[in-house]
């Protein structure tokens, strides 16, 4: 029997070697979400019976055949609610979209269910992503396993959630603004956004489809590396997706980062991020420059203008792709009183069927396009992040290997605490909205913990990133990290 | 100042027109399923073409059609346009329960195709003369088309709620804009039938405008001359779809004499804002106003995030060029300068694709064959528009397509043209070739008897019994005592002797020796 701290790699091991069967791995996963997920409210739906079908029928043909097996051959793992299944709910975390089932899956998904791996369920988020929190989610905010009645970060808080208390190994994130690294930093897991058009966007509901990336988040940076070998590759039905050749992320990671330099925005400014995240980050660079690589200062002064130039595009994005829930074909539908119209159903369906956060980033998203203001908003938008882009081109072609900093300028903090201050929400992202702004892969992993009064621990995440498409450099100097630092602690009370 | 009817000294009418152009790919603008404008799908049943891209479902992505990009710039460079080296794809939002995504795809500042312009023939029935008017394009455009909202079962039957067809959501659609070049309805016509004809024979629509292939739109407004040399100018009038060429004149000429009148009561001018939207009311021969304001939609266009811009590589432009055909209305020019056809022959020849191109391989074929080509040409013209077309209507099938190929068709021109055959026969051996294509036209001649007697000695035999038969006598006589015209019946009794075979000019002239002689 494997611990539930089992990582993909062992899971894969133990199966391949017939010392574990797939079967008693599901069943454990989904006795352990069970068990643990009403503390958590991560996961959403389960796939009990199909999941353990599926376990049994790969333990049936392990048996009988000797046929090679997928990388992912019995691997469970979580799927983020606004990442389209061809059973079972996608919900987006909407009220919209509550009774919302897909008739199709994917094409992520389907990349992991050809690699053998089990899909177990459904996990919670900030409704269609826009939150960085997991509370604005209609089925209910997500706890942090370090502390539960701290947020787990979000969008993909029901992911990041169940990967920090190891409901399964693995879970299926998306990142538009750093929905997938701030989640992992917030409760000790490890991030991945890959380079935008490094993985398909078929089947993933989008937000900010500029922005938008699938990406995994796992326990280990070997595992990070597994799934991205996985899910990347050229997809025909989706036109931003790149023609690249094929990754291969895991049998290269395991190399030293000797001479290698890394870059610490100036920009990423001390003063507004909380003590324990510097004095981590400082003792990360201790560590890094311990590896033999070289940590210099360098400016990124479009930095200051990132979350302005996010969320204008992002909302301006999001007003539009969130147009087709009109109530018409499918998702929640008002229901009309006499003498009331077309004007009525489409006002009615939204505003019933959105929460608050999402409404407010339809109509600054709207007013953001609209004529009289598309110039001076949407626009100059368009224009910071093509200097963003510039300015990260100017950094890596001045020699940097990949830029540093953290993930986030703060721990997990109380539910509750920042809901009636959107502002104060947004600039949670302040460190993860450029590497979307400018398409580049990013990675965040544990760097320490902050101790909060009554004692807990709280992870803190160090952010790496990289050129366009150079996710196996990412991966390598986060593996080489992750080796020279001491593991976090788990989380207490999930039976670890 | 009082405005007054009968003060307006002249009327100078300004028009422009945008055209929508269903394109037939076999697949949708941004998705594979299938075409309703293409022959293969326009018969589905209502929301059977459609898929997640279609129905907007969550998680879809749009991926742009190259088929209908190539057509963009095969209508483009008909047009005279400047085709774009970068082209992109634009969200235009508008709430519509036919809209799926509540944005259609489109091209708002960087289109396929720009800045163009075409000579296009008008022909003056009065006159009979063709004259050539430039119309400018401004652009042409690619985007999708919205599906269907009815109110109505389809066929008929009352519901209290709408129902939507998505079959045409997708649909590529191009969109063409000309400069307001016209300052009559009869040039717009002359101008939207060369469209038409032009898009037909570049293959890139059925062009029928029943099933809404093309739809009109066309933008109206005139400067009205008043005393002491004042003028003022009249809104513009936008009027939606219209899908006849009926329709297209009809609606014109109306706001053209509405518009006066209009300004007499309302005294609006030109002016930000003063554009309006009005619908053709096809029973009652008027417009109808729809929309007040032109700008009080706010339709938020940026730039779509799901598809990259489009570099249109310069090779393949070049390449799609160079193998552009003969437009419909160059070869109508054509064959009026070089055969001396007239216009209302040139525009059948040239309306339906094909049919230009079969009749000049076959005057090919002929001029091979030692036929002079302007004797070809005639006969040749003539054979397609007295029998392939009949034929083709009886059949109900293009002509082009009831599988006469050039080779054959020259066949029966040779035989018409070195008067081996009449003109009867010639149309007998067409109507035969449908049934046998592969058939050498002078062994299917020869075979069914349809090769004209020249032999002398044959022909005499024939003329001798006519005129040995006692019912003829009178007309036999008619002729010796000078009324020539009585011969006619003598020789259609020696053609029915010779069952049609008898070449009847020498017969004639066996008949007028033996009788004057």
């Amino acid at each position: 029997m494997l611990p539930p701290t089992a990582t993909i790699t062992e899971i894969r091991e133990a199966i391949a070697s017939r010392s574990v069967r797939a079967s008693a791995v599901v069943e454990g996963t989904l006795g352990r979400i069970a068990e643990h997920n009403p503390a958590l409210n991560a996961v959403l739906e389960v796939f009990g019976d199909e999941a353990m079908a599926l376990a049994a029928d790969l333990d049936r043909r392990l048996r009988d055949s000797s046929e090679p097996m997928g990388p992912l051959a019995g691997v469970p793992i979580l799927v983020k609610d606004n990442i389209c299944l061809d059973r079972g709910k996608t919900t987006c975390g909407s009220r919209m979209l509550a009774g919302y089932s897909s008739p199709f899956s994917a094409t992520a998904v389907q990349r992991l269910e050809e690699a053998g791996a089990i899909i177990v369920g459904k996990t919670n988020m900030d409704e269609f992503a826009m939150g960085s929190s997991g509370e604005h989610s209609y089925f209910g905010p997500t706890g942090n396993p370090y502390d539960t009645a701290r947020v787990p970060g979000g969008s993909s808080s029901g992911s990041a959630a169940a990967i920090g208390a190891r409901l399964t190994p693995v879970a299926l994130g998306s990142d538009t603004g750093g929905s997938i690294r701030q989640p992992a930093s917030y409760t000790g897991c490890v991030g991945l956004k890959p380079t935008y058009g490094r993985v398909s966007r078929w089947g993933l509901v989008a937000y900010a489809s500029s922005l938008d990336q699938i990406g995994p988040i796992t326990t280990t940076v070997s595992d990070a590396a597994i799934m991205l070998d996985v899910l990347a590759g050229f997809d025909p039905l989706d036109a931003t997706s790149a023609e690249m050749e094929p990754v291969h992320a895991f049998v290269s990671v395991e190399r030293p980062i000797e001479g290698l330099r890394l870059g610490v925005p100036r920009e990423a400014g001390s003063q507004a991020n909380d003590e324990s995240v510097r004095t981590a980050f400082n003792r990360a660079m201790e560590t890094f420059r311990s590896l033999g690589a070289e940590v210099v200062d360098f400016d990124l002064p479009t930095l200051d203008a990132a979350i302005s130039t996010y969320y204008l595009v992002a909302m301006a994005e999001a007003s539009s792709n969130l147009a087709r829930f009109d109530g018409i074909r499918y998702g929640h539908r008002a229901t009309l009183k006499e003498g009331e119209g077309l004007e009525a159903l489409y006002a009615r369906s939204r505003s019933e069927g959105f929460g608050a956060e999402v409404q407010r980033r339809i109509m600054l998203g709207c007013y953001a396009l609209s004529s009289g203001y598309y110039d001076d908003y949407y626009l100059t938008a368009l224009k910071a992040r093509r200097r963003m882009k510039q300015d990260f081109d100017r950094a890596f072609g001045a020699g940097l290997d990949a830029i540093v900093m953290p993930t986030a300028p703060d721990a997990a903090f109380p539910i509750g605490e920042k809901s009636d201050d959107p502002l104060a929400m947004y600039l949670e992202d302040i460190y993860t909205v450029s590497a979307n702004l400018a398409g580049l892969p990013a990675i965040s992993l544990p760097m320490g913990t902050a101790t909060t009064e009554s004692g807990k621990h709280l992870p803190l995440g160090l952010q790496l990133i990289a050129p366009a498409f150079e996710e196996v450099r990412l991966l390598r100097i986060a593996r080489m990290f992750e080796r020279a630092s001491s593991p976090i602690p788990l989380p207490a009370g999930f039976g670890l | 100042m009082a405005r007054r009817l009968e003060d307006i000294q002249r009327v100078i009418p300004k028009i422009g027109l945008e055209v929508h152009v269903e394109l037939a790919t076999r697949s949708k603008m941004f998705t594979r399923v299938g075409n309703p404008a293409c022959p293969e799908f326009e018969d589905s049943e209502p929301n059977t073409l459609i898929d997640p891209v279609v129905l907007a479902l969550p998680g879809a992505l749009p991926v742009p059609n190259r088929a209908a990009v190539e057509m963009s710039v095969r209508v483009g460079l008909a047009l005279g346009c400047q085709i774009a080296t970068l082209t992109k794809w634009d969200r235009k939002s508008y709430f519509y329960p036919d809209l799926p995504k509540a944005y259609q795809i489109s091209q708002y500042d960087l289109p396929v195709c720009g800045d163009g312009a075409i000579d296009i023939p008008v022909h003056d029935p009065k006159s009979d003369e063709v004259r050539t008017k430039r119309v400018g394009i401004i652009r042409a455009h690619l985007e999708e088309d919205a599906g269907k909202l009815l109110h109505e079962w389809p066929g008929g039957g009352r519901i209290d709620f709408s129902i939507v067809d998505l079959n045409r959501a997708g649909t590529p659609l191009l969109e063409i804009v000309t400069a307001p070049d016209f300052d009559n309805a009869d040039d717009v016509v002359a101008f939207a039938q060369a469209l038409r004809n032009l898009c037909r024979a570049l293959g890139v629509t059925e062009g029928v405008m029943q099933k809404g292939h093309m739809r009109f739109e066309p933008n109206i407004n005139a400067t009205l001359e008043l005393p002491g040399g004042h003028t003022v100018v009249t809104p513009i009038v936008e009027i939606k779809n219209l899908n006849s060429f009926r329709a297209l004149r009809a609606s014109i000429e109306h706001e053209l004499r509405e518009q006066p009148q209009r300004w007499v009561e309302d005294g609006r001018e030109m002016g930000p804002g003063a554009k309006t939207t009005r619908g053709w009311d096809d029973q009652r021969e008027v417009t109808l106003l729809q929309r007040e304001k032109e700008d009080a939609h706010d339709y938020r266009y940026f730039p779509d995030p799901d598809l990259l811009p489009v570099e249109v590589d310069r090779a393949w432009v070049e390449s799609i060029r160079s193998a552009m055909p003969e437009l419909p209305h160059e070869r109508a020019a054509r064959y009026r300068r070089d055969y001396g056809l007239a216009w209302k022959e040139t525009a059948a020849l040239t309306e339906e694709p094909g049919v230009g191109e079969l009749l000049d391989e076959a005057i090919q074929s002929c001029i091979e064959r030692d036929i002079e080509r302007d004797r070809g040409a005639r006969l040749g013209a003539n054979l397609v528009l007295q029998c392939l077309f009949r034929l083709a209507n009886e059949r109900s099938v293009a002509p082009g397509a009831m599988g006469i190929d050039a080779e054959r068709l020259g066949g029966v021109i040779v035989l018409r043209a070195s008067d081996r055959i009449s003109a009867n026969a010639a149309e007998r051996l067409l109507e035969m070739l449908i049934e046998e294509p592969l058939t050498d036209p002078e062994v299917l001649a020869e075979r069914e008897g349809l090769l004209q007697v020249r032999d002398d000695s044959a022909l005499e035999a024939w003329v001798e019994e006519v005129l040995a038969d006692p019912a003829m006598a009178a007309s036999a006589s008619d002729v010796r005592n000078g009324k020539t015209a009585a011969v006619g019946r003598l020789i259609g009794a020696v053609m029915q002797k010779s069952q049609g075979r008898a070449d009847a000019a020498r017969v004639r002239e066996m008949l007028l020796e033996r009788l004057h002689g």
